[in-house]
């Protein structure tokens, strides 16, 4: 079964419809890529999966909740699914360590021993057991976007979903973002990525969804074949401008 | 001067401590309530920010001798019977907590909507979020307008001398009307008025270094 599954999910603002008819179902262990020109809804689909946005329209089950239900627990559903996002949203006011252990303690209910262990093991993963007592702002990005990560994965969830992850990072440290996705990928987890890095998509990604206004218009299980020659002339369209510059 | 202090020293301190005492209860309690009815005024149910938009908006434009005057009079007349210290205390309470609402509110919106996203996306509730991640950033922020404020409750304090509260302004108008010497007797009053904001203000200062760093 699948653990996350879109039957004709529409999404509105008013009268702008950002999502149209989506009709989707993730695989538990799956790495989703999803790309699209600017403004189609990567961003709104992502975060119609966590309840971040509302859907108007269709059903939408995440893990058994019905998120087209206004009376699912939400907070149980955001248990395990995890998010990573384009500025990090590291919390200010918290150490690298209180940013990793506060919502174990609080949600989860570990104590604090065992949830500072654990914070510990995630820092060695992504490499930056030293940087444990600093606060967010003395950290650069890529630091700090590793650090969201292994906040997401404290929480062992089942899912983590990604919006453009290294869009707002110095080249130079894309890479040691990308190469954390990479170890998280291997661990069987579900991971739905909104990215413009081709090259993780092609080589990491099991499964290509390219949107444009709002809709799903190819879905793909090769991603290798749909860089060599997407199906849509839209999409083709997108990877020649994308990939050609 | 000095023969004011040497003979009325005993009436003057009890002024000092019901207006340090009456001060402590408004600040604590117009941060508790103010916090309160600024959540409701950001609440995403339109019933809170409804409650918050109009308790905000009555006791902001309301003098705040009629307030305390509604807690000496009217409510001793239908409900409880209250004392001047405790009616003047509850009337400085809440008119100061409509400000306070609105520093904090200003707060909690100057802090980006990532902050709250990546703590409800954690598996956090909207109030645990607000408790562990928003709120004391937001309140590092309005620590100087909070300052401003807590100021202004420590002068407006004088509003107990109305309703018979034995704060400081009472004990002042007391003296002056027994002794005569009306000019020394505020004067007295005022420096010890100074004695108690200038701390405050100079402690405020320091904490606003103390947390930016
Ligand atoms: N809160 C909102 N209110 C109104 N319109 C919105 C809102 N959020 C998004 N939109 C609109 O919905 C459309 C899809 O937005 P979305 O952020 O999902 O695009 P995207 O594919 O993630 O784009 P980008 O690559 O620029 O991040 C856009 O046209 C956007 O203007
Ligand atoms: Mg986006």
């Amino acid at each position: 079964m699948s653990l996350i599954s879109f039957k004709n999910v529409g999404k509105s603002y008013g009268e702008f419809k950002a999502l149209k008819d989506i009709n989707l179902d993730i695989n538990q262990g799956q790495i989703v890529s999803i790309i699209g020109p600017s403004g189609s809804g990567k961003s709104t689909l992502l975060r119609t999966m966590n309840g971040l946005e509302e859907i108007n329209e269709g059903q939408l089950i995440v893990d058994d909740h019905d998120l087209s239900n206004p009376k699912v627990d939400i907070n149980k559903l955001r248990k395990d699914v995890g998010m990573v996002f384009q500025h990090f949203n590291l919390y200010a006011n918290k150490t690298i360590l209180e940013n990793i252990t506060l919502a174990p303690r609080i949600v989860l209910k570990e104590n604090t021993k065992q949830a500072e262990q654990n914070a510990m093991k995630l820092l060695e993963m992504v490499g930056l057991k030293d940087q444990a007592n600093k606060y967010p702002s003395q950290l650069s990005g890529g630091q700090q976007q590793r650090i969201a990560i292994a906040r997401s994965l404290a929480m062992k969830p089942k899912a983590i979903l990604f919006d453009e992850p290294t869009s707002a990072l110095d080249p130079e440290m894309i890479g040691d973002v990308l190469n954390v996705m990479k170890e998280v990928a291997g661990q069987d987890m579900t991971m739905v990525v909104v990215t413009h890095e081709m090259g993780f998509a092609r080589e990491v990604g099991d499964r290509i969804i390219f949107m444009d206004s709002g809709q799903i218009l190819e879905d793909s299980n090769d991603p290798k074949a749909f860089f060599k020659k997407p199906k849509e002339p839209r999409a083709q369209q997108f990877l020649s401008k994308v990939i050609g510059h | 001067m000095i023969t004011i202090i040497q003979e009325h020293l005993p009436q003057l301190l009890t002024g000092l401590l019901n207006t340090v005492f009456s001060s402590l209860i408004a600040l604590i309690g117009s941060l508790i309530l103010g916090t309160i009815f600024a959540l409701f005024e950001i609440s995403p149910n339109r019933l809170l920010r409804f409650i918050g938009k109009a308790y905000v908006e009555v006791f902001r434009n309301i003098p705040l001798l009629v307030i305390v005057l509604i807690f000496y009079i009217v409510i001793p007349m239908y409900i409880i019977k209250i004392n001047g210290f405790m009616a003047g205390s509850i009337g400085l309470t809440i008119y100061t907590s409509a400000f306070i609402a609105e520093v904090i509110k200003a707060g909690i919106l100057s802090i980006g909507k990532g902050q709250m996203e990546a703590a409800r996306s954690n598996g956090m509730s909207y109030l645990q979020s607000m408790w562990h991640v928003v709120l004391p950033q937001a309140f590092k922020v309005v620590i100087p307008p909070l300052g401003n404020q807590f100021i202004n409750l420590v002068k407006n304090s004088s509003i107990l001398a109305f309703v018979a509260g034995a704060d400081l302004m009472y004990q002042a108008n007391s003296i002056a009307s027994t002794t005569f010497q009306t000019n020394q007797t505020y004067l007295i009053v005022g420096l010890l008025y100074l004695i108690l904001t200038m701390p405050l203000s100079y402690y405020m200062r320091h904490l606003e270094k103390k947390i930016t760093n």
